[in-house]
């Protein structure tokens, strides 16, 4: 008898320290990017000194180099999010921008206490992304695209594969 | 304050005849006095704990009514019935539940009573079950990457009605007699699921009756009573009972 009260105040005792007070589990996903080598489209490619932008942002979002593989957050309280990528941002003469424009549906899924909800996005069939120059007409830098899926759910997976 | 301190007082005296229990056996038994008569009944209370707390919490509303019949000598037959309002303000959610709960089950009272004292000290066991409603007020994206600044709360109001669950609660109280047919006790609750319903695209992350949840389908509970006896009817102690009682007593030797 006196065994189990104990039992109860031990539970009790440990009860308000649970995990479920952190959030551990996935949220909101971002758009993953992977770069291939436009001549030779099966091998990946690293990018040298892209500095990705949003629009509308003073800071940049990272400069990435060396590194074949970008993940860009999406806007959740808008229905488009809009990105400038420089190439070869530290070169005044080598540097190109181009400009890609993710439009989407949103929908905020429930996960769990600590956590609480996450946004889901659906890119749009007909105009999911749109690549365009810059304002300074230097050409595109990035040479072709391949749109993998339209549901960014999960980081696990390539959403968009760029060539250039 | 009066009740509280012969409470307490009646508590101590509990604990105490523990101490004192080994003695009572062998020259009671087998003395020649009156049979012994042990009254049955009903007894039927309120839950303080939850009755407070709707007082000094604001965002607390709730009332728990509680009854027993006594159907053997160590077995009774337990009922609570409740109401509950909570609105839970966390992190990432805000939201309301409302409802009502019914547990039904037994409690094996495990203690002996010196002479004819009532009180009690038992284990029981409890089926659940609540029918209430979730109401989102607000929420909160989590998104780890806020380069685009932090999210701004969501405003909801989406209110899932309908739902339901049911569990089964471990109980373990103690019962005393403070002065005539009136009872204080506690009891502590350990509460799993059976199963629930839960709203599309949201959790029940609080059922009346079953209080906060958990990840892993466990609650607890706690309740603080005071509750009147009625009497019904009395019996007389069966020889045989105190028969088995002083031979479980010898065993123990």
């Amino acid at each position: 008898m006196k065994k189990i009260i104990m039992l109860l105040c031990l539970v009790m005792a440990f009860s308000g320290c649970e995990k479920d007070d952190i959030c551990v589990d996935e949220t909101t996903p971002q758009l993953v990017i992977e770069f291939y080598d436009i001549s030779n489209p099966a091998v990946l490619k690293n990018v040298v000194n892209l500095k990705v932008t949003g629009e509308g942002m003073t800071e940049a979002l990272n400069t990435f180099n060396g590194v074949s593989k970008i993940s860009l957050p999406l806007k959740t309280n808008e229905d488009v999010t809009k990105y400038h990528l420089l190439l070869n941002s530290n070169s005044s003469t080598a540097s190109n921008e181009d400009v890609l424009e993710f439009n989407y549906t949103r929908q905020n899924v429930y996960v769990s206490r600590a956590c609480g909800y996450k946004t889901v996005f659906e890119l749009n069939t007909a105009n999911g992304f749109d690549l365009t120059d810059a304002t300074i007409t230097d050409g595109l830098w990035i040479q072709d695209t391949n749109l993998q899926t339209n549901s960014i759910i999960t980081e696990d997976e390539v959403h968009l594969k760029i060539y250039f | 304050m009066k009740y509280i301190s012969k409470f307490t007082f009646s508590i101590v005296l509990v604990l105490l005849s523990f101490s004192g229990n080994a003695q009572e056996a062998k020259s009671a038994t087998k003395d020649s006095v009156a049979p012994k008569t042990e009254r049955y009944g009903l007894r039927v209370g309120v839950d303080l704990f939850k009755l407070t707390r709707s007082f000094y919490e604001k965002d607390y509303r709730g009332i728990e009514l509680v009854g027993d019949y006594r159907l053997t000598r160590k077995h009774y037959l337990a009922v609570e019935l409740g109401n509950e309002n909570k609105t839970v303000d966390d992190d990432q959610v805000n939201f309301t539940t409302k409802g009502s709960y019914l547990k039904v089950g037994f409690d094996f009272n495990s203690y002996q009573n010196w002479l004819d004292m009532e009180n009690i000290i038992s284990v029981g066991l409890r089926y659940g079950v609540s029918s209430f409603s979730q109401r989102l007020n607000s929420y909160e994206i989590y998104n780890p990457n806020q380069y685009f600044g932090e999210n701004p709360v969501v405003i909801a109001g989406d209110e899932y009605s309908g739902l339901s669950a049911q569990w089964i609660e471990v109980v373990a109280g103690m019962k005393a007699e403070v002065f005539n047919n009136v009872f204080v006790g506690f009891s502590f609750r350990l509460n799993r699921l059976v199963n629930q319903k839960l709203p599309s695209n949201f959790d029940n992350l609080y059922i009346p009756g079953f209080n906060r949840t958990y990840n892993g389908d466990f609650g607890v509970g706690f309740n603080y009573t005071v509750s009147y006896f009625i009497p019904i009817y009395k019996a007389t102690v069966k020889a045989k009972a105190k028969a088995e009682k002083s031979k479980s007593k010898s065993k123990k030797k």
